[in-house]
């Protein structure tokens, strides 16, 4: 750590010396260990040794970023240079604005220190399991990993940051096979502390690989009608939540007035039953984001209060650009608040509609609108699980779905990192063949 | 002037090759050296709100032993992390041979060749990017008052690698890339906003792809042009219909709905491809390949000549008319299907290891005009422009439709909003009866599978029928 304190001290000066008003860097160090499994059978071990430096400077109210991966003086004179040529080349804007010091923070998160043999007991544990209880899932790739890190986040407004951090991840796309029947392939993923059970026990990795194991013998949906989606916590995360942030809440459509969200702040936007929030300091958030790229110390915000929208999701630069607020993240560890029905008193409500496991279709247009294939998904007839579907395409509007929520479970994936229900909504369009 | 507006960027001395001594008899071993940079101005409504510069290397290694590897890598390019990594690399073999081995026998030897050495490559300045970038930005805000919103995006990524085996070829080799993206944003009459892009540019470096902004302002009034269509679009009408794809729509279906599934990796993951070679996939109208660096008598896109496991790069058949003939491998998959590998592993940083991954993947073109093609039409859609798309191992894929046109009694009609399209890659090729004997290419984008990689994808017009999603 002292020599990545002493480098980012250099970084600073380098650049103050050569004109820079403000100036920002990031130095770490960073190493994994990465177990591979590719069609069911370990294939690769890793050890990565990495390295990083981002330098942000401001000059003249014109901001350049170099990133290397390099701490020789050589390379990072080098990169100061060419930060501040970035900035001379670019065009005054009065609204970049970085946090004020003095502050100094420590952070430590997750777990630092990786047990090796341990990540490969779990891994090939978690390989048993499977083919033990669903003998049809094959693996197609899976990833098991642990990452640390140090890093020293240092300004010239005084402020600095070292965090030491580190976690286990595990990340599989699997299928079902049985003869020459497939179903599509599905991810589970999730991101651990600890490695002190059985990795099939956590998030939704036993519900989901039971789920995709009976989609061996889809039917198609007859013709085209408009009724309830319940959509599962990825396919909600694809289609409404990313939709909110991507193309609502964020920088980039708020500064460039895309939004449809743009003058909606203290209105309702949703059923009043839905809240969406960012949780930082969640207790189930394995390594939390601990300040922004622009050095704000982080907090928890809501986006959206019980249907109103209460919050944009704002930098402080989006925040002068817009006459807005900054949020109090980076919109980092997202939670959807749960409701008070399971997933199966949910369906037991629907007559006729569809479960949506995972959803891939086209980036939705700036409206919300959007359409795509619902993949791994089943029918829901009488308030019951039937079949599974094949080839179903569902289209329908973000704004228009979250004042039409019809339910929200109270079963939440808490994945390490987001925590999200599942979610139905009427009035989406569901077309088969 | 020049030299005040770009400097050397030093290219990888060869610090590696006397490594080889180090390498274990008989054990397939790789040492990389590599190193990506990436440039990267972005313009939001003339402000510049993204202005990076990315240089990143180091050294990896990786070694076979008995079915499983073991890699490596270090951030930092020099003889002392070589053999470090080449230590850890065989460290992780042995551990994984002792732990999960598969028993299998060494990959068949290669005989060793060397790739000629590449010339040296130059680094434009950021101002170059920036002020190209500020061009195209003022003659859109200046032209187009109206828009809503308006985005320049101007970029260069390149890979640089020198790479040593035990077997196979050695080499050094630069594959520099660069683009300029345009997006633009207008309203509906009723307010709900409609966007589109286009990219422009390919191999090679920025101030060679880009020297005269008014060489693409026509292109910039064409595409403003589709989305003043587009904001009077209507929603396509949700169902199965005959449908027109254009050279755009044929390569994303190309790489997504049909490469990734003969991905020979994917294929022992359960692709549906594993259970239709030598079959008929595709109407006999229909042959695809994936190219290495030469299609049609030109350059490809993106060439490729050698992989990063040291096999020499060929052109890889897959549909040879309607017959699905081969898959992609990597020099391990190869052997498991005993056929010769034709140089699809590739890495995309230093920190990477090699997977199976397209090059240039395309549809071949056919005899038809694209002009017969729509007339032929009497109620479909002729679709040009994709945002995304997706597929599954199962064949199934999903595109995301950004321009399109209803045809209606054999003439185009209305432009679309966004929409999508999916079907079954082997089915839906089945139903091909026109293939236009145009030919388009694009390399814009990145394939996403554990890692990206620039990719080459392209084809003629096809006429099908596929799977469309309305309102």
């Amino acid at each position: 750590m002292d020599r990545m304190n002493q480098l980012a001290q250099e970084i600073l000066k380098e650049a103050k010396k050569q004109g820079a008003e403000y100036a920002q860097c990031s130095v770490s160090e960073s190493e994994k260990k990465e177990f591979n499994v590719d069609g069911g059978r370990f294939s690769l071990m890793r050890t990565l040794f990495n390295r990083n430096v981002v330098i942000t400077v401001l000059k003249d109210q014109r901001k350049g970023i170099v990133q290397i991966n390099r701490f020789d003086a050589d390379a990072v004179n080098t990169a100061v240079k060419d930060a501040i040529a970035a900035a001379e080349s670019g065009k005054p804007d009065p609204a970049w604005q970085f946090a004020e010091g003095p502050v100094e923070k420590e952070f430590t998160d997750g777990e630092p220190v990786c047990d090796t043999e341990k990540l490969f007991m779990r891994t090939k544990e978690l390989l048993e399991d499977i083919g033990k209880k669903h003998p049809k899932i094959l693996m197609e790739q899976m990833i098991t990993e642990h990452d640390s890190g140090r890093k020293v986040f240092m300004t010239t407004n005084g402020v600095t940051y070292r965090t030491h951090s580190g976690a286990y991840s595990f990340s599989l796309m699997y299928s079902a096979h049985e003869g020459e029947k497939a179903t599509s392939f599905y991810g589970s993923d999730v991101t651990l502390k600890k490695l002190d059970r059985p990795v099939i026990d956590c998030a939704f990795i036993e519900r989901d690989l039971a789920m995709v194991e009976n989609q061996l013998d889809p039917i198609a949906v007859k013709g085209k009608f408009v009724g309830p989606a319940v959509l599962a916590p990825y396919a909600l995360a694809e289609i409404a939540l990313g939709t909110i942030m991507g193309n609502f809440a964020s920088d980039s459509c708020l500064i460039d007035g895309t939004s449809i969200w743009k003058d909606k702040l203290g209105e309702e936007v949703a059923d009043p039953s839905f809240s969406m929030s960012f949780e930082p300091y969640s207790e189930d958030v394995v390594v939390p984001e601990r300040y922004t790229g622009e050095g704000y110390l982080t907090e928890n915000f809501d986006l959206i209060r019980d249907g109103k929208l209460v919050s944009f999701a704002l930098s402080q630069y989006g925040a002068n650009k817009t006459g807005g607020k900054r949020a109090g993240n980076s919109g980092a560890n997202m939670k959807v608040a749960p409701g008070n029905k399971t997933l199966e008193e949910i369906v037991a409500g629907i007559d006729k509609g569809i479960l949506v496991m995972r959803f891939s279709g086209g980036q939705p247009a700036p409206s919300g609108e959007f359409s795509g294939v619902a993949k791994n998904s089943f029918l829901i007839e009488n308030g019951k699980i039937t079949s599974a579907l094949s080839e179903t395409m569902i289209s329908g509007s973000v704004p228009e779905m979250l004042r039409q929520i019809r339910g929200i479970s109270s079963d939440v994936l808490k994945d390490g990192s987001d925590s999200v229900p599942y979610i139905a909504f009427d009035g989406i369009t569901i077309s088969g063949t | 002037m020049k030299s005040m507006n770009e400097r050397k960027n030093r290219m990888l001395q060869d610090v590696l090759s006397g490594k080889k001594r180090l390498f274990e008899t008989g054990t397939h071993t790789e040492l990389r050296g590599q190193k990506n940079r990436n440039r990267r101005v972005i313009l939001l409504n003339g402000d510049v709100t993204g202005n990076v510069r990315s240089d990143v290397s180091g050294v990896s290694a990786r070694v076979y032993r008995n079915g499983v590897y073991g890699f490596s890598s270090m951030a930092e390019y020099s003889a002392d992390a070589a053999e470090t990594v080449l230590r850890a690399a065989t460290e992780n073999a042995d551990f994984m041979d002792k732990n999960a081995g598969a028993g299998k026998p060494a990959l068949p030897v290669i005989p060793a060749t060397q790739l000629p050495k590449p010339a040296d490559i130059h680094d434009p300045a950021q101002k170059i990017y920036v002020d190209f970038a500020r061009e195209v930005d003022a003659y859109i805000a200046k032209k187009y008052p109206g828009l809503t919103s308006r985005r320049v995006i101007a970029t260069e990524d390149s890979m640089e690698k020198t790479l040593i085996t035990s077997d196979g070829m050695d080499g050094h080799f630069i594959a520099p890339r660069s683009y300029l993206y345009v997006f633009l944003t207008a309203e509906t009459n009723s307010g709900a906003p409609v966007d589109l892009f286009r990219a422009f540019g390919g191999k090679g470096t920025f101030d060679l792809n880009f020297t005269d902004a008014s060489a693409i302002c026509p292109q910039i009034d064409e595409l403003y042009e589709q989305l003043m269509q587009k904001r009077e679009g209507i929603y396509a009408d949700a169902g199965e219909k005959t449908v027109i794809l254009d050279g755009m729509m044929t390569g994303m279906l190309s790489h997504e709905a049909v490469g990734h599934t003969v991905e020979a990796d994917l294929v022992l993951g359960g692709s549906v491809a594993a259970h239709n070679l030598g079959k008929t996939v595709a109407s006999e109208i229909v042959s695809l390949t994936d190219f290495a660096h030469t299609a049609f008598g030109e350059a490809c896109p993106l060439p490729v000549y050698m992989d990063d496991e040291g096999t020499e790069a060929r052109d890889v058949p897959l549909i040879e008319n309607g017959i699905l003939t081969g898959y992609m491998n990597s020099r391990e998959s190869a052997q498991h299907f005993g056929v010769e590998p034709g140089g699809n592993a590739r890495a995309w940083m230093f920190s990477d290891e090699p997977l199976i991954r397209m090059r240039n993947t395309a549809v071949h073109p056919g005899k038809d005009k694209l002009e017969d093609m729509i007339a032929s039409v009497d109620d479909g859609y002729y679709l040009i422009n994709s945002g995304n798309g997706q597929a599954d191992t199962t064949g199934e894929f999903m595109f995301g439709v950004t321009m399109g046109y209803e045809i209606k009694n054999g003439k185009i009609g209305k432009a679309l909003l966004d929409t999508t399209i999916s079907g079954v890659a082997f089915e839906m090729l089945k139903t091909v009866d026109m293939v236009s004997d145009t030919m388009v290419w694009c390399s814009s984008g990145f394939c996403g599978k554990k890692q990206p990689m620039p990719v080459g994808m392209g084809g003629p017009a096809l006429r099908c029928r596929v799977k469309i999603g309305g309102r």
